[in-house]
């Protein structure tokens, strides 16, 4: 069976880019599911297992972190790696929080190829 | 601190990172400038223990050239994909200065980033700040990258 990921983050537009560099680095989804927040990917996860989830941290409604705490709560989505999509400058706290609450990794932009494949090559 | 390396730097490496776009800095310039016609101007602030913001400032052509290698599609029009485009831009490269900016130990946070497109706009400068304007070539087109920061 085909991979798939999903691809969390409340701009279309940033998960058309993160989308890009998955395809960029060689990581080739037979599947890809997108989230605009923790919530709707809640939702989605009630009936898709992706193989891996790459999630923004600020969003509306229920950010990255929230999002973490409610899967690790659901046996049935609790083992899916997740690695956190941030900004180099963005807040190092909630990088700290994401990885304390379960998240595999972090790619932080700008980042290359090389770079994205290091942290989710392993994961997959 | 001279920021203008700093600017160049970030500059070259977002866009050659992401974007796959070569660069080509020019000299800072030695005027403000506040006005733009057929323009996006995307901005993020930077708030805490020095305030100010980073904007890149693109006329819509460049725009829609570089959202569209950004996103590997075709672009023709000032849509929602180049104003959130071209607001991440803002975002990673205010990120990669922020190290710099906050280097004498005060904590910088960044605002959410806010787009302005239009015929015709001016911007308002910040009272009694530093600022620098570093103008950059692309493939599509010229574009600037300007850092504002209050004195203290």
């Amino acid at each position: 069976m085909g991979k798939s990921v999903l691809i969390i983050d409340d701009s279309s537009t940033m998960r058309k880019i993160v989308n890009r560099s998955l395809r960029q680095a060689g990581l080739e989804f037979d599947t890809v599911l997108e989230a605009g927040d923790g919530l709707e990917a809640l939702d989605i996860l009630s009936g898709e297992k992706p193989d891996i989830i790459l999630s923004d941290i600020n969003m509306p409604n229920m950010d990255g972190i929230e999002f973490l705490k409610k899967k690790a709560e659901d046996a049935s989505i609790k083992d899916i790696p997740v690695v956190m999509v941030t900004t180099e400058g963005g807040s190092e706290d909630m990088v700290e929080q994401s990885r304390s609450l379960g998240a595999s990794g972090c790619v932080k932009k700008p980042f290359t190829a090389d770079q994205v494949n290091d942290v989710l090559g392993p994961l997959l | 601190m001279d920021f203008t390396e700093k600017i160049i730097d970030a500059t070259r490496e977002i866009f050659e990172t992401m974007i796959m776009v070569d660069v080509t800095p020019g000299e800072a310039l030695s005027e403000h400038v506040s006005k733009f016609k057929f323009s996006l101007s995307a901005m993020v602030g930077f708030a805490g223990f020095k305030q100010g913001n980073l904007a890149i400032h693109v006329p819509d052509k460049v725009a829609m050239g570089l959202t569209g290698d950004f996103l590997g599609v075709e672009v023709d029009e000032i849509n929602e994909d180049v104003q959130d485009a071209m607001g991440e831009l803002a975002n990673m490269l205010a990120g990669s200065l922020k190290p710099f900016i906050a280097n004498d130990g005060g904590k910088v946070e960044l605002s959410l980033p806010s787009v302005v497109h239009g015929e015709e706009y001016t911007l308002t400068v910040i009272n009694k700040a530093d600022w620098i304007i570093v103008p950059f070539s692309v493939s599509h087109g010229d574009f600037m990258v300007g850092l504002e920061l209050k004195k203290q």
